[in-house]
C-alpha cells in the first residue's frame, strides 16, 4: 500500500472503501469470467461454434489480462484479495457466465456472452464515474478495460447480427490494446 | 390497507431510482415510462439494499450484482435469460422483488406496504 496513493484519491472525496469493494468485485468477475469462457470456448465447436472459437478466446484473455490491471490497484490503495477463493467467486459483481443446456445451441451461448459483457460495461462505466476527476489512476485503469469491453460486447452483438461495429480481431488472442500499459507485474 | 407516504413525485426524476426506508422497511421507487413504481428495496439474490440502483428502460439494476428486475412486475430479467434450466439450484437466486401499489395525492407518492 501506498500511503499518499491513498491519501490523494481520500482528500478528493472518494469514499475509498466503497471504491476497493467495487474493484474487488470486479476483478472477482473478471476471474471467474475468465474461468467460466474457456468452458465456453472449450465447447463452441460445429460449423457455428468454430467462428465463435475465436473472439471468445480474445474476450476471455482479455478478461485475466483485466484481472491482472486491476489486482495491483487494489493493492496500492490497502485492500487485499480474499485469502479464500471461494469468497472470491461469491463477491463476483457480475453472474456467472454458465454453459447453456444445449452448448450446440449458438445463439444461447451468444446470449450469455453477451449479456457478461453488458454487465461489465455497467461495472466500469460506474467506477469510471466514481472517480473522474478525482482518482486519475484508477480512473485510467477502468477506463481501458470499458474500452475493451466495449469491443467484446460489440463482437457477440454483432455475432448475432445486431448491427456492424467497425472491429476486426485481434492480432494475437487477447492482445488487450488498451489494458496492456497497466499490465505492468504480467508483460516483461 | 396500509398506505405509507413515501417522498414528492419531484424527487423522482424521469428514468431514476430512489431509496427509501419508512418504519424501517425498504422501498426502491422508480419513475418510468409515465409511472411511478415501489418495489422491495431489497434485491432477494443476496440481500444487498437497492440504494443507488440505475433503470435501465424497464429494469431495475441492482448495484451489487447487477441483477435486473422488471419495474412493472419485479421479476428478474437477469440473469433468468442466461441461466441455464439444468441448474435447477440456481432458481432460487432469481425470486421476485415484491410491487406495492401506489397512489399519487397532492405530489406525495404512497404506497401500500401491507
Ligand atoms: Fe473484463
Ligand atoms: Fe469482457
Amino acid at each position: 500500500m501506498g500511503k499518499v496513493a491513498r491519501q490523494v484519491v481520500e482528500q478528493a472525496g472518494v469514499n475509498v472503501d466503497v471504491l476497493l469493494d467495487k474493484l474487488i468485485r470486479a476483478a472477482s468477475a473478471e476471474f471467474t469470467t475468465f474461468y467460466y469462457y474457456t468452458i465456453l470456448r472449450v465447447n463452441s465447436i460445429g460449423f457455428d461454434g468454430e467462428g465463435l472459437k475465436e473472439i471468445i478466446e480474445d474476450a476471455r484473455i482479455e478478461d485475466r489480462n483485466h484481472f491482472e490491471a486491476l489486482t495491483p490497484r487494489i493493492y496500492e490503495l490497502g485492500g487485499a484479495l480474499p485469502r479464500d477463493i471461494r469468497g472470491f467467486a461469491d463477491v463476483a459483481g457480475c453472474p456467472d457466465a454458465y454453459l447453456p443446456s444445449d452448448p450446440r445451441d449458438m445463439k444461447q451461448m451468444l446470449n450469455v456472452l453477451v449479456e457478461a459483457e453488458r454487465c461489465a460495461i455497467r461495472t466500469y462505466n460506474e467506477i469510471c464515474g466514481m472517480t473522474f476527476g478525482k482518482d486519475h489512476r484508477t480512473y485510467e485503469i477502468a477506463l481501458a478495460i470499458l474500452h475493451e469491453e466495449i469491443e467484446h460486447e460489440a463482437w457477440f452483438s454483432e455475432f448475432m447480427g445486431e448491427g456492424p461495429s467497425g472491429h476486426f480481431r485481434r492480432g494475437a488472442p487477447g492482445a488487450s490494446p488498451h489494458v496492456r500499459k497497466f499490465m505492468t507485474a504480467d508483460i516483461g | 390497507m396500509a398506505f405509507v407516504k413515501l417522498a414528492r413525485v419531484e424527487e423522482i426524476p424521469p428514468g431514476q431510482t430512489k431509496y427509501v426506508c419508512p418504519e424501517g422497511r425498504p422501498v426502491i421507487l422508480a419513475n418510468y415510462d409515465g409511472g411511478i413504481y415501489a418495489l422491495t428495496g431489497i434485491c432477494p439474490h443476496r440481500n444487498n439494499p437497492l440504494e443507488g440502483a440505475i433503470l435501465w428502460d424497464h429494469l431495475i439494476d441492482c448495484p451489487f450484482h447487477h441483477f435486473q428486475y422488471d419495474v412493472r412486475t419485479g421479476e428478474n430479467h437477469f440473469p433468468r435469460n442466461v441461466y441455464p434450466p439444468d441448474l435447477p439450484r440456481l432458481q432460487t437466486q432469481l425470486r421476485p422483488l415484491k410491487v406495492f401499489p401506489v397512489k399519487i395525492e397532492d405530489g406525495w407518492i404512497w404506497a401500500d406496504l401491507s
